[in-house]
Parts: C-alpha cells; structure tokens; sequence
C-alpha cells in the first residue's frame, strides 16, 4: 500500500485550531463540602455517596444539595464551553442525582421540583437513547421525568398526558416512518382540549414536520430540553415556544 | 463454538474492492465479490405511506420500478435493492413479504426484458426490547422470524439483519464513556445474541435456499460514531467511538461464524476488519451515504468494498428525477470508476487513493484503513477463546494503534480518553467468567430492566 508523507490540503483539522477553556476551581467553604463539589465536577459516582453521607454528619441536608448543585453549574459551564463532553455531563448528573437522593432521605421528604415533563419513544421505535440523554438532562436541572419508555401507544401518550398534567411533553423518534405517531398524538390532545408544548426531536425528525401540526416544536438535540422546560414552566405557550426556539 | 483464528487474506494488501475471497452467487445472475463491484441501493417509503399495506406496497413499487428503469437508461449492469424494513413490515409479516414478492416480480421483468442483473436483500427490523421483554422467546422475536419466512418465501435473495442485543447495556455505557459496559453490551451480550439469532436465520434461510446475508452492529457502534459526529461535535469521544468500532468487529462476525455468507450489511462500517478475517463480500457505505448520515472516512470506507450502498434515502422528486432514481445514478457512477479500475488494471491505485483521502482525517478511518483493520483482524483470531477475551483484544488493539501513530492528530482531550481508556482496558479480567461475574451486579444495578437470562446467563 502506498502512503503519502503529506496530507495538507486534503482536509483541515479546524477542532485543533479552536482554543479550549478550562475548568476553574469552584471554591466551598471547608474541605467537606469541596469534596462534595468536587465528585460532581469530576463526575465520580463510585464516590460521591460516601462524600455525601461525610458531608451530612455536620451539615444540613440543603446545604449539601447546594453544593451538589454548585458543582452541577460548574459542569454546565465546562459542557458549554466545550471542555467538557456529554459523558463527563452525564456522570456528573448520575453523582448529583444520587447525591440529592441520600440528602433527601435525610431530610425525609423530596425536594421540590421545578415541574413535570413526560417523555417518550414514538410507537414502533426502539431508539431510545436520545430520550434518556434528555431525561438525564432534564432530571440534573431539577425537573420530575416521567418516562414512559420506548415504543409507546398514542393512547398512553395522550392518558399519560391527562394523568399528571405536565408543563411539557415531549416525544423521540429515529425514523420518519415512525414519527407519524407525533401528528396523531397532538390531534388527540388538542381534541381533548389540552393545549401544552409538545417537543419532538431525534434522527430523521424535522423542523418542517413538526412545525406542520399544533403544539409541535422542533428540538434539535437533547440538550435543549432543559431550557425548553424552563419555558414551558414560566408559562410559555406552545406558540411562543415554537417562534423562539424554530423558524 | 467455533471461532475464525486464522486471517483469509496473507496482508491487508491483497484485499481490494470487488473481489472476495469466498463470493456469493444469488438473484438474477448477480455474483457479490466475484471481480466486480455492484451498486446496493436502499430506498426509504415516505411518511405516511406506511398507513396501510397497501400503500406500502405500492410505494415499494414505485421506488423500485424508478431504481432499475434508471439502470436501464443509463447502462448499469446491475443493482442490489436492499428493503430495509421499516416497522410495520416486520410487525406486520405479511406487509414484508409481499413487498418483496413486488420486488421480484419488477426485477424479474427487468432481467426478461433487458437482462439486468439484479437481487434483493431483506432485512427485517429487530423491534426486540432487551430490557421489557424475553428477547429469546418473545411476540418481537416471533414477528421478525415469520417476516424472514415470508420475505425468503416471496423471493428475497439474501436475508439481513441489524440486530440489537445488549444494546441497553451499551446505550448506558457510551454516554458515560464506559468501556467496560461497552465491552459487556456489545463483545460479550451482543456476541451471544447475535449466536442465538443468526442459527435460526440461517435455518430459515436454508429452508427457502436463500442466502443467509449480513449482520451489522448498527444499533450499538454506529450510535457511538454518529454521537461523535463532527469535528466540532462533544457528544461522544472520537477515540473512544473508534474502539467501541473495534469492540463491534468480533461480535459481528459471529454471524459469519453461524453460517451467514454475506454481502455484510452496508453500514456495518466494521466489515473490513470482517472481510480480512472471514474473507467474505462486504457491502459498504459512506460518501454516498450522506443523505442518511455523515461520516469522516467516505472515500476510505470504499477501499475493500464488493458492493457501495446510500445507507437510506426517502423517496422524494429531485430535479434529477426522484430519489430512488438519482441515487441509483450516483452508486451507480462510483462502482463504474471502481470497476474501471479493475479493467484497467489499476484496482490497488484507486483503493490507495481512497484510503489516503481519509485515513488520517479522523480516528474511525484511521482504525479502518485496511493496514490497521487487518492488525485487529489479527488480535481478534489470536484471541479466540471466548467472545469477551477476542473483543477486549480488538480494542486493545485499537487504542494502540492509535496511540502508535504520529500522524493522526487528537485533541489533548482525546489523547487523556485514549489514556484512560487504554488504561480501564489493560486493567479488566482476563477470563471471560470473571468479567461476566463483575459486570453482571454492576448493571443490574444501573440499567433498569437488565436481564441476564436474556443472554443464557
């Protein structure tokens, strides 16, 4: 086999040429909650229970989950900077998730959500991966998920729906042919006389048909979800939704 | 049961585009690896027309009808059409069968009027749940066998499929940049499933004296790299997509072990490493494949090819006529230069040309040129005695690769993933036993619905 000695011009390595940030030392008031701050940071879930359980020997559940909070900020702020990639976010949402859980338990209540949002694989789709990223997402940014998995009936959707009264719902599909599901589901909630953000995304799912049918809005990737909920929570119509976040 | 532990070909440079070492002779005249390379074109129905069978049917027709009418206008000698199906042709056995019952009846006018070469590949959808249901015996499971039957009974050539097994493991791991969970879900759960699978298949496929086809890890390492994505892309590490890559090669080619023959499934963008092992014709994707998904190896991925696919592509007008059509032209032209190359005697330059466009782009190309597959190839047969120790070999052998070659550029953020990656790999269990017993708890705890059973464990 033949190789060349000189590949330039043949493609451009333009990521190596972007200027990274760095993650800054996010400071706590004593060593017990800097290594509470510093297993999210670092995403370290083999950990991050014992740090806790330490933490809540001489501190208030609260402060603890603000601290869990603190470096969750800090993890945000390293993912959109791009130092940090979705894996590192993960990990970090799984250690604070998990943090709040055993902080909870000490409080012996749960903490207050900031709203609900039912998520769901369209009807005959198995490719639930973009769901899950979104409901980790939504999870570490404070939201109740409530999943209601792959493959999915529009009748369970719209019951779903009528049940818990979500700020939000949204809907995943990988193929077009699957995707249809959505159209039908917003005929059946709009039917019903509900009227709320109905956010769908992933594969082949496009701008063009989502926006083709009422309460839908086009999610580009999970990423957005949380943010799609902070509006949906503030009062954001779906109409409103759909002129920020499309178009 | 029995494992490749020797390469088919004596270097990676022996293999080139279009000729295999074991071709496949099926459909209307239609030889896959026999010295020439063929267009596969897989057309995707519309949205919407999948509302009844008979709509389904009949927009199969008509993408059909419109691929083999542009061969004959423009003078290809043959094309394969694979029908990838969607749900409701599998969920629906009957809707599969038929479809392909329609397809042979346009190829076989096609071939009576003009002589064009032609087959069909049917790949029904693997709609299993791993983590709801009982993946071995389940009502998913029933549907996908009976829609092989009817596809395989209705004229099917070759029998394909991309099948899912330890995928919710592996769904899990990718996103946490979990190697041990990706050698679990892909090398050791997809491995015994794909075994479990691919022995019913290939009865079936016997039974009508079809062609037991390809396999592709699609629903595991093709996550991983579309979640790499770009250069400008932080979903997943370049580096680590490249080993979950490795990892995916010796689970796929379990299938060829249980009797598939191939042409490989065209986005298993692990079958050079497949080919160099098992010496089989390999379908394959990648520039052409863009109006499905992009990649960073499209002219790399065509270097050992036997036939060049579009991955999918919705049927739609184009100026240049619809979809099924154009594409058709598009494959069609590619495979031309690749054969004229052949012809003229010139196959191992323009496979060189590709694989120097590409090799040092990014890290999928890099570990799939055929140099470096053929190294994993090597790993893989070295380390025959149980699915996970030839899995963690393959991405071993990955990382080192990697980590060996000056050339290949990587963020600094890659080098440490690489790092640590390597790292987790080196430190694993070497029995097979004693990893399945660590990995068992640790995934039951995280991966709700996880059932060992599932696998025969």
């Amino acid at each position: 086999m033949y190789f060349l000695d000189d590949y330039s011009g043949i493609f451009v390595r333009y990521d190596l040429k972007r200027e990274r940030g760095e993650a800054r030392a996010v400071a706590a008031e004593d060593e017990v909650m800097q290594n509470v701050i510093q297993c999210v940071v670092e995403g370290d879930t083999d950990n991050i229970g014992a740090v806790v359980r330490k933490a809540l020997e001489t501190k208030d559940p609260m402060d603890v989950i603000n601290a869990l909070v603190k470096g969750m900020n800090e993890v945000s702020r390293l993912w959109d900077e791009g130092v940090y990639y979705l894996p590192q976010t993960i990990l970090s949402s799984d250690a604070m998730l998990e943090g709040i859980e055993i902080c909870e338990e000490k409080m012996g209540k749960a903490l207050a959500k900031k709203g609900v949002v039912i998520t769901h694989t369209a009807e005959g789709d198995i490719h639930d991966l973009g769901q899950k990223i979104a409901n980790a997402l939504l999870r570490a940014n404070g939201y109740q998920v409530i999943d209601l998995g792959k493959d999915v009936p529009v009748d369970d959707v719209v019951a779903a729906v009528k049940q818990h009264k979500p700020a939000m719902v949204t809907g995943t599909a990988l193929m077009t042919t699957t995707m249809t599901a959505f159209e039908r589901i917003s005929k059946r909630l709009v039917r019903e006389g509900i009227s709320l953000p109905f956010v769908c995304g992933g594969g082949a799912v496009s701008e063009e048909y989502v926006t083709s049918f009422d309460l839908g809005i086009w999610g580009k990737d999970a990423s957005q979800a949380p943010l799609m909920a902070a509006d949906a929570v503030s009062g954001k119509d779906w109409r409103q939704m759909r002129e920020k976040w499309n178009g | 049961m029995a494992k490749y532990t020797s390469m088919a070909y004596k270097s990676a440079d022996e293999m080139v585009f279009g000729t295999a070492k074991y071709p496949v002779k099926y459909g209307r005249d239609f030889v896959a690896g026999g010295g020439f390379v063929y267009p596969e074109l897989v057309p995707h129905p519309r949205p919407g027309s999948e509302e009844s069978k008979k709509s389904l049917v009949r927009e199969y027709e008509k993408m059909v009808n419109d691929a083999l009418e542009r061969c004959v206008q423009i003078g290809l000698p043959g094309l394969q059409i694979e029908l990838e199906h969607v749900y409701q042709m599998t969920r629906h056995p009957d809707w599969g069968g038929e479809i392909a019952a329609a397809t042979k009846r346009i190829m076989d006018d096609y071939y009576q009027k003009y002589g064009l070469k032609s087959a069909i590949r049917a790949t029904p959808a693997d709609y299993r749940k791993p983590d709801e249901e009982n993946i071995r015996d389940g009502d998913a499971l029933k549907n996908i066998l009976a829609t092989f039957e009817a596809s395989a009974a209705a004229g099917a050539d070759n029998l394909s499929i991309e099948s899912m097994g330890g995928k919710e493991i592996t769904d899990y791991a990718i996103v946490r940049q979990d190697i041990r969970g990706v050698l679990f879900g892909i090398g050791v759960l997809g491995s015994r499933d794909v075994e479990f699978l691919w022995k019913k298949i290939v009865e079936i496929a016997n039974k009508y004296g079809a062609t037991p086809g390809g396999e592709t890890d699609c629903a595991q390492a093709n996550v991983a790299m579309f979640m790499a994505g770009g250069f400008l892309d932080k979903s997943v590490p370049h580096t680590f997509a490249a080993i979950c890559r490795a990892i995916a090669a010796p689970r796929t080619l379990v299938a060829y072990e249980q009797g598939a023959k191939g042409p490989t499934k065209d986005c298993g963008y692990e079958d050079t490493i497949i080919k160099a092992i098992a010496g089989i014709p390999i379908s394959m994707e990648g520039k052409t494949c863009a109006c499905a998904h992009s990649d960073l190896l499209g002219n790399l991925v065509a270097a050992v090819c036997d036939l060049w696919s579009n991955e999918a592509v919705e049927y739609h007008d184009m100026f240049g006529g619809t979809t099924a059509a154009v594409f058709t032209e598009i494959l069609g032209y590619d495979v031309a230069l690749m054969n004229t190359a052949i012809k003229m005697g010139k196959a191992k330059d323009l496979r060189d040309m590709m694989i120097n466009s590409d090799k040092y782009r990014d890290t999928h190309g890099f570990i799939l040129s055929p140099d470096n597959a053929y190294e994993i190839g090597k790993a893989i047969v070295s380390n025959a005695e149980s699915y996970y120790s030839r899995a963690r070999a393959a991405a071993i052998k990955a990382a080192e690769l990697m980590r060996g070659d000056a050339r290949l550029l990587l963020s600094d953020f890659e080098k440490e993933v690489l790092e640590s990656t390597y790292k987790t790999l080196l430190s694993l269990p070497d029995k097979e036993d004693d990893f399945i017993a660590e990995c068992i708890p640790i995934y039951q705890k995280h991966v709700r619905g996880f059932k060992p059973a599932n696998y025969g464990l």
